[in-house]
């Protein structure tokens, strides 16, 4: 309950922080939304600007993109732990509102004395993916704010978190929502996520069923018009059982986003989130380390053709 | 017998965001074409009027040599027209408003669609 308190006050504490560092005040978008001639700072993707925050947009219809992303967990209870997944993709923006991305991805693991983990160091295959992302509503002139809705189904033979062969059935889906506080400079979002997961792990055959839900919060403001900096702030509850059946834990992330334009063609975003605060089921100790990891990384490099 | 639903309901919401994302047949009965040409990397008119809550098609001739990128961000669209060739974009029905759109290999080359 306390630590409830204090991850909600926290995360209230650092958006609005962000927000006042910047000079944040909201304004509504006026009619003639987008800049002026003389104006340097065009309207620009939210995407990928708020770290492992979504942003609404999906791109314009007809953009073609590869990507990759490098999304790392470190540290658990004890020992030394690592787990960097390679995600190679590539994206389509079929419609003005609907795009898809097709993901091959690869696990890392370097694990070493962590409580009721097995030592391992590996790099496997370990599966595919797809992102369905349906525009709802775009930012513009009929509307403040953008809303997303994505569905991410996923196969892996491995599994994330100890690097064991596995047969998994997951899905990420996400409800986004986004709003320029300062036209063409401060951009908010928010995400709820809903995570289910069907595995059958190797060594016991037997499959477990789980889930997780969450809400996340971005704040960035683009300080040129190529570079764009922020913080983010996720809240993440584990389960058993594929609709939030029995409560394992909870943790509260909080961390910076950058997100660089190279080119019209070339971007780079990354980002980073420590745990600061959460709790395990049946574990007195500060922080959930059983069910998330203390930090988390993410990195993406997008090419668009 | 998991797998066989997990594809199903895959396929399914596929299905489903397909056609909510799918209706160009329609929209074309009722839309407004504009037209616009870009020489000398300047875009003829500048700015473009269109009506509101109607489907738009915008015929873009590229009168220069060299190739040109017609992309929007608001208006969500983004093609490449060769040197001397024409490319047609369809728009959804607009709310009022002036839609920045831009020549992505020329970025001073920039025009409005100004929908009323």
């Amino acid at each position: 309950m306390r630590i409830d308190l204090f991850a909600r006050k926290l995360s209230v504490a650092a958006l609005f922080s962000t927000a006042t560092f910047f000079g944040a005040s909201a304004q509504p978008p006026s009619n003639t939304y987008g800049a002026s001639a003389a104006d340097v700072f065009h309207e620009a993707e939210s995407k990928y600007m708020f770290g492992f925050i979504d942003g609404a947009d999906i791109g314009n219809e007809g953009e073609k993109a590869v990507e990759y992303e490098a999304t790392g967990s470190f540290q658990k209870r004890g020992g030394r732990y690592s787990a960097i997944e390679h995600e190679f993709a590539f994206e389509h923006v079929l419609t003005q509102n609907f795009s898809y991305e097709l993901s091959a991805h690869v696990l890392t693991h370097s694990i070493s004395g962590v409580e009721d983990l097995d030592d391992r160091n590996s790099t496997q295959f370990s599966g595919l993916s797809s992102k369905l992302r349906y525009l709802i509503l775009g930012r513009g002139p009929s509307s403040p704010i953008g809303l997303t809705v994505s569905a991410e189904p996923e196969l892996s033979r491995i599994d994330g978190t100890d690097g064991a062969r596995t047969q998994a059935y997951a899905s990420t889906f996400k409800l986004v929502a986004d709003s320029e506080l300062i036209t063409n400079r401060l951009y908010a979002a928010l995400n709820l996520i809903y995570e289910p997961e069907a595995a059958k792990p190797a060594d016991t055959g037997m499959w477990e069923r789980s889930s997780s839900a969450g809400l996340g919060a971005g704040l960035t403001y683009r300080i040129t018009p190529t570079f764009a900096m922020g913080v983010a702030a996720e809240y993440d509850r584990a389960y058993d059982g594929l609709t939030f059946q029995t409560f394992n834990g909870h943790a509260l992330f909080v961390g910076p986003t950058l997100q660089i334009n190279f080119s019209r063609k070339v971007l780079l975003a990354a980002a980073f989130m420590a745990q600061v605060a959460g709790h395990a089921v049946d574990d007195p100790r500060p922080l959930d380390l059983t069910n998330f990891e203390q930090y988390r990384a993410n990195l993406k490099l997008e090419f668009e053709f | 017998m998991k797998q066989s639903s997990i594809s199903k309901y895959g396929l399914g919401l596929i299905l489903t965001l397909g056609l909510l994302s799918a209706s160009p047949a329609a929209q074309a009965e009722d839309s407004v074409t504009v037209n616009i040409s870009i020489k000398d990397h300047r875009f003829q008119p500048a700015e473009l009027q269109a009506p509101a809550g109607k489907p738009i098609v915008i015929v873009v001739k590229n009168l220069d040599s060299t190739p040109a990128e017609f992309e929007s961000n608001m208006l969500r669209v983004e093609k490449v027209v060769t040197g001397g060739g024409t490319i047609t974009l369809r728009i959804r029905p607009l709310d009022p408003g002036r839609y920045r759109f831009f020549d992505d290999f020329h970025q001073e080359t920039q025009g409005y669609l100004v929908v009323k």
